[in-house]
């Protein structure tokens, strides 16, 4: 595995990125992310695949899940239930209601997109931070990409990234050091501006 | 010379005029066509502008020559373009102009148009009668599967809210209607995936899980629904094991277990996509 020539490798989508999404440096990570996950699976239809974080914003989708399937999410993920301990004693099913669409997307439905975009509040264990900040982020995430993912060649590029990540030993590295290694890259330039969002 | 020349001139204009109507049809349904491949990779203001052509070519055909297709499609392209009212309008004029024979298609679409206007609205008991009939009598399998998700999604939001009687008699509902889908069709997967949902609500985990399997194993249409599926799987999975007896018990995971190998599942509770 050539670890040097795959932080090579990202840092090339870092700068091709740049040119796609100007002024907008906090989806790099998301979007590099999510293209390194379908990389080391071999999945190559990216567009579907990074945009598929879109279709599970669908409120129809959760609204609709009964009371147990909940407290079985909940109680079933050891941080969660660690967090939410207090509402899942007293049975307060409004509250993980309330929780549950901006929750199981992330933790249940393991989206590389939005895991990525919440990490910050993932590694702080800041939750409810992410119900809080949920439908203005993912809302921000979808205006901003928009541009780009119009353009066929953004689609080819971040195959191209991805590819070539994954030709060096991609998959032999954990994930946690794939995200470490995007992050540092997307902090590296000095023209690059924050890599949270605007609105966070 | 005059009079030669007019029957001519006649039909010169009788087919130039057939192939100026033509084309208004032809061209809204590309241009719907259009609209809705540029939505589906979220082209949005390229969507709406071809949604917009749609209708302004629909619109053309139904001055010069109405008829239900052309309203149909009028109507879908006011659907797509939140002009709910007036695409209720579009519908109920093509259901009044009447479809040809071999046009039961389309009137499929209208109707499954229509119920979504009603839908949006906010006339959820007109859209559920109508997604129930698309269930009954569609032979279009798109619209099928639209109608049946649909359905399946608002009367489970509206059962959240009754009283556990009236609770128990709408899900037992919502899964002969089920039933009878599957009966028509048994090899469409997300038909045994909106089952799965469907018991697990009653609470028939067993079935759940049986119809949850049947899902992964004929193939679902999205990876939300996929994932979901195997969401379902663990959480009955969970569940069943919990509360059959002993020796039943041992006997589920051991089939359980020969199923998660099967899809590669890393063990009882993890599968493929998830982080170990």
């Amino acid at each position: 595995m050539n670890k040097k020539g795959v932080e090579g490798a990202l840092a090339r989508g870092v700068e091709i990125l740049d040119g796609f999404l100007p002024l907008k440096s906090w989806l790099y990570f998301p979007v590099l992310y999510s293209a390194c996950v379908w990389a080391v699976r071999r999945v190559f239809d990216y567009r579907d695949r990074i945009l598929a974080w879109q279709v599970w914003l669908d409120p129809e989708f959760v609204r609709t899940k009964p009371d147990e399937f909940i407290l079985h999410f909940f109680s079933g993920d050891e941080a969660l239930g660690r967090e939410y301990a207090d509402e899942l004693t007293r049975g307060d099913l409004r509250t993980l209601r309330a929780a549950f669409p901006a929750l199981y997307p992330i933790f249940g439905l393991e989206d590389a997109f939005l895991t990525a975009l919440f990490k910050a509040e993932i590694e702080s264990a800041d939750y409810r931070g992410i119900v809080v900040e949920f439908a203005s982020r993912t809302s921000k995430a979808r205006d901003d990409i928009q541009p780009a993912a119009a353009n066929p060649d953004f689609w080819k590029a971040l195959e191209l990234i991805g590819m070539e990540a994954a030709s060096l030993g991609l998959h032999l590295l954990k994930d946690e050091d794939v995200q470490n290694m995007i992050i540092a890259l997307v902090k590296k330039p000095a023209s690059i501006s924050p890599t949270i969002p605007p609105d966070a | 010379m005059k009079r030669k020349l007019f029957p001519v001139a006649a039909l010169a204009l009788v087919f130039i005029l057939s192939g100026a109507c033509l084309p208004h049809l032809r061209k809204a349904k590309q241009f719907y066509a259009e609209g809705q491949d540029q939505a589906r990779v979220f082209r949005t203001a390229a969507a709406v502008a071809s949604w917009k052509r749609a209708l302004d070519e629909a619109e053309c055909e139904c001055r010069r020559k109405p008829s239900a297709q052309a309203f149909t499609i009028k109507g879908l392209a006011e659907t797509n373009l939140g002009r709910w009212r007036e695409a209720e309008a579009s519908f109920l004029k093509a259901f009044s102009l009447g479809y040809e024979p071999g046009e039961a298609w389309a009137s499929d679409v209208a109707l499954a148009g229509l119920a979504a206007s009603f839908e949006e609205l906010g006339l959820e008991a007109p859209a559920l009668r109508i997604y129930a009939q698309l269930l009954d009598k569609s032979a279009f399998k798109p619209v099928l599967m639209t109608a049946a998700e649909k359905r399946t999604n608002l009367v489970l939001a509206r059962a959240a809210g009754l009283d556990p009687e009236e609770k128990s008699r709408t899900l037992a509902g919502l899964t002969k209607a089920l039933d009878r889908l599957l009966d028509r069709d048994f090899a469409c997967g997300l038909f045994h995936y909106l089952h799965a949902q469907v018991d697990g609500h009653i609470g028939d985990l067993r079935r759940s899980y049986e119809e949850a399997v049947i899902a992964h194993e004929l193939g679902l249409p999205s990876e939300k629904i996929s994932r979901d599926n195997d969401n379902q799987l663990i959480y009955c999975y969970d569940k069943l094991k919990e509360t059959l007896p002993a020796a039943e018990s041992k006997a589920f995971a051991s089939a359980h277990s020969g199923w998660t190998k099967k899809w590669g599942w890393r063990d009882a509770r993890t599968p493929a996509w998830k982080k170990d």
